[in-house]
């Protein structure tokens, strides 16, 4: 398989300000509950400070990363067919009703477009936005140009995803485009488990208690007993098998992988799938988790664009991005350079 | 566009509690009256009673995949096209997740979309076609939809009344190589300058605590303003040239029943007869958001209006903000 689709360019956008992480341990809630890894949360996390949107909202991220990636390639928005916003927590309104792909294609001036949002896959969610995104430049002519964005801002007091990691709000852009020769996606698979639905969950304004002054309601939420208990067995089994998925559709193996980028949640589960997968660490990015720790989706982003141009990623590799999301989905996905 | 889709099988979830327009137009405080009445078409919706949405979904996607004698689990892609609230707060949750548990539909992965009113439905659509062309390794496909209103917010713009929206769940059973209902190509366009047409402004980053945005809102002098018939009409044009049919040949077209005022503006705009599109399922049911597709896809197949071999379209302006046009070959 070949998807006949190229990346042209990929771009992200960090708010300025920043905050340590012990500032936010200190700041936040942490939950008694022991992990199922043997290791301390706070202690070994391997986070130091992650960026804070404060007053930008999430779409203006999303904005300034598709501004961003417009310039970096060159593409006139007029070109674009189709955009789709991948973020996967809430934006500044209420989806499913709501996303920012229609705001986003408004101030890019993106006429000819058809925006929309795909809304679930947690932060797996890139991948599958990849899938219906390669599936649909595959199947019409008219869709030759893609912007897919994402803009993540968590509420104040919600950085720390306990058991997993500390997050860190941004935007990121990518442009895909029919026939790029350059960057090719050769293969997406994509995986979900149901019954791990509820494990990581928002409650929602019409779940409210009138008496939380916290807004917790808005918060992530885990399910942590589920987590430890229903997640963890099945992880690294669930990234095998998207990940051989992946290599059986562009008919390649694992040994011909050069590098991968893989999400930045904490120290201990880079290292847990180095050690699973039989990956030298040094083939895996991982530099991104001390300097900004976990963006949701947006890590198969910004750490592709990092390593592409801090030279981990040459001509001619084969890159393999995956990532799990949420709980219940899993993502791979093959791009020859 | 050469691996034939088409739809195996849909049904629609109803809740047995029903309203009466006129009531719920007193418990919102809006006005209600003659002219009203007539411009709207609608006499009373289903209301759910104690259904969730997923219950609904849950029972709609069974009696989809039992009509389409599809094995759950050689299921490939389970797709949301819901609009209104789920029971997490979306994207970070997501009904179809849930839906693939209790279905017991371990084989396959999901996706949903939002924005664009009913028009989502025709995103789902358009996406799962091409899922199933672009992969080989992908049969079948299961589009579904829960939607139920925001408690009083029934009347959508209750000073000058668009709709009324009623509750229900619907489920489209897709596969490769069926002999009816193909899905032959949909024309999608967004105008960005509207993406809050329709839209709930509170509950999210942008207003959290105001309980008074947590609901559904129009704005109708840009939805009025949009062009939203001239649109689908230019975008018909594209598809039907694009696919080689004539607009004589396209017998059926399936429209949202927001209400009889829109229906017709959609008819004047695009050439078909009053009779061509309605079902008379927005009077006894109201706008089921995406739902309404099915609802009147089902309507039209009992009818039997559109006979084997002849064209019929699925068509929604999406509030001014998302239109979409499909083609269907029955």
């Amino acid at each position: 398989m070949n998807t006949g689709i190229g990346i042209v360019g990929a771009s992200y956008y960090l708010p300025p300000k920043r905050k340590a992480v012990t500032d936010i341990f200190r700041d936040e809630q942490i939950p008694a509950e022991p992990l199922a890894a043997n290791v301390d949360f706070q202690r070994d996390i391997g986070i130091e400070a992650v960026h804070v949107a404060s007053e930008e909202s999430a779409t203006s991220l999303a904005l300034n990363a598709s501004r961003s990636v417009l310039e970096k390639t060159g593409i006139d928005p007029g070109e674009i067919d189709l955009i789709i916003d991948f973020t996967s927590i809430p934006e500044e309104h209420v989806a499913p009703t709501w996303s920012a792909a229609g705001i986003v294609q408004k101030e890019i001036g993106a006429n000819r477009a058809f925006a929309t949002a795909v809304n679930t896959g947690g932060c797996a969610s890139y991948h599958t936005t990849l899938k219906v995104a390669c599936s649909l430049m595959a199947a019409h002519d008219r869709y030759r140009t893609a912007l897919l964005l994402a803009g993540d801002k968590v509420p104040e007091f919600n950085h720390t995803y306990y058991p997993i990691t500390v997050i860190c709000d941004g935007g990121s852009a990518v442009i895909l485009k029919k026939g790029h020769e350059r960057q090719q996606i050769l293969s997406v698979e994509v995986a979900t488990l149901g019954k791990l639905h509820d494990v990581w969950y928002i409650p929602g304004f019409h779940r409210r208690d009138p008496a939380d002054k916290d807004r917790r309601w808005l918060h992530m939420t885990a399910n942590i007993p589920k987590f430890n208990q229903e997640v963890i067995p099945m992880n690294l089994f669930m990234f095998r098998k998207v990940m051989r998925g992946a290599l059986s559709l562009a008919g390649r193996k694992q040994q011909e992988v050069a590098y991968y980028i893989y999400p930045t949640f904490s120290t201990w589960d880079q290292k847990a799938f180095c050690q699973a997968f039989m990956v030298a660490p040094e083939k895996v990015f991982t530099d991104g988790l001390q300097r900004h720790g976990h963006l949701q989706e947006t890590d198969m982003v910004l750490d592709y664009v990092d390593a592409i141009d801090e030279g981990h990623i040459k001509e001619g590799d084969l890159v393999m991005l995956t990532t799990n999301g949420a709980g219940f989905s899993w993502g791979a996905a093959l791009i020859q350079h | 566009m050469e691996t034939q889709i088409g739809i195996a099988a849909a049904a629609v979830t109803l809740p047995a509690t029903r309203r009466d327009t006129r009531s719920l137009f007193q418990e919102e405080a809006a006005t209600f009256n003659s002219e009203i009445r007539a411009r709207l078409g609608i006499e009373e919706v289903p209301i759910c009673n104690g259904e969730s949405a997923s219950m609904m979904a849950l029972a709609a996607c069974q009696e989809a995949l039992r009509r389409a004698e599809l094995d759950v689990a050689q299921l490939d892609v389970i797709i949301d096209y819901t609009i209104l609230p789920q029971e997490y707060l979306v994207p970070a949750w997501n009904m179809s997740n849930k839906l693939q548990h209790e279905l017991g539909a371990k084989k396959a992965f999901t996706v949903g979309f939002s924005g664009g009113g009913a028009t989502n439905f025709l995103v789902a659509l358009s996406s799962a076609t091409a899922m199933l062309q672009a992969n080989e390794n992908l049969m079948s496909a299961l589009l579904v939809a829960a939607d139920v209103t925001i408690p009083g917010n029934r009347i959508l713009n209750p000073s000058d009344p668009v709709s009324v929206l009623g509750d229900a769940a619907s489920a489209v059973a897709l596969k490769k190589g069926v002999e009816g209902s193909l899905v032959i190509d949909t024309e999608l366009h967004s105008e960005g300058s509207n993406h809050d047409v329709y839209y709930i402004p509170g509950g999210a980053l942008a207003h959290p605590d105001d309980s008074a945005l947590y609901r559904l809102e129009l704005d109708k002098e840009r939805f009025d303003k949009a062009p939203k018939s001239e649109t689908l009409n230019d975008m018909l044009g594209a598809l039907l040239a694009r696919a080689g049919v004539e607009r004589e040949d396209v017998v059926f077209a399936l429209y949202p029943n927001l209400s009889c005022e829109d229906q017709q503006q959609f008819a004047d705009g695009t050439g078909f007869r009053y009779d061509q599109i309605n079902t008379h399922n927005s009077k006894y049911h109201g706008h089921l958001q995406g739902t309404d597709f099915v609802i009147n896809y089902l309507s039209m197949i009992q009818s039997g209006t559109v006979d084997k071999g002849q064209y019929f379209l699925a068509a929604s302006h999406g509030m001014g903000f998302l239109a979409g046009v499909s083609l269907l070959k029955m």
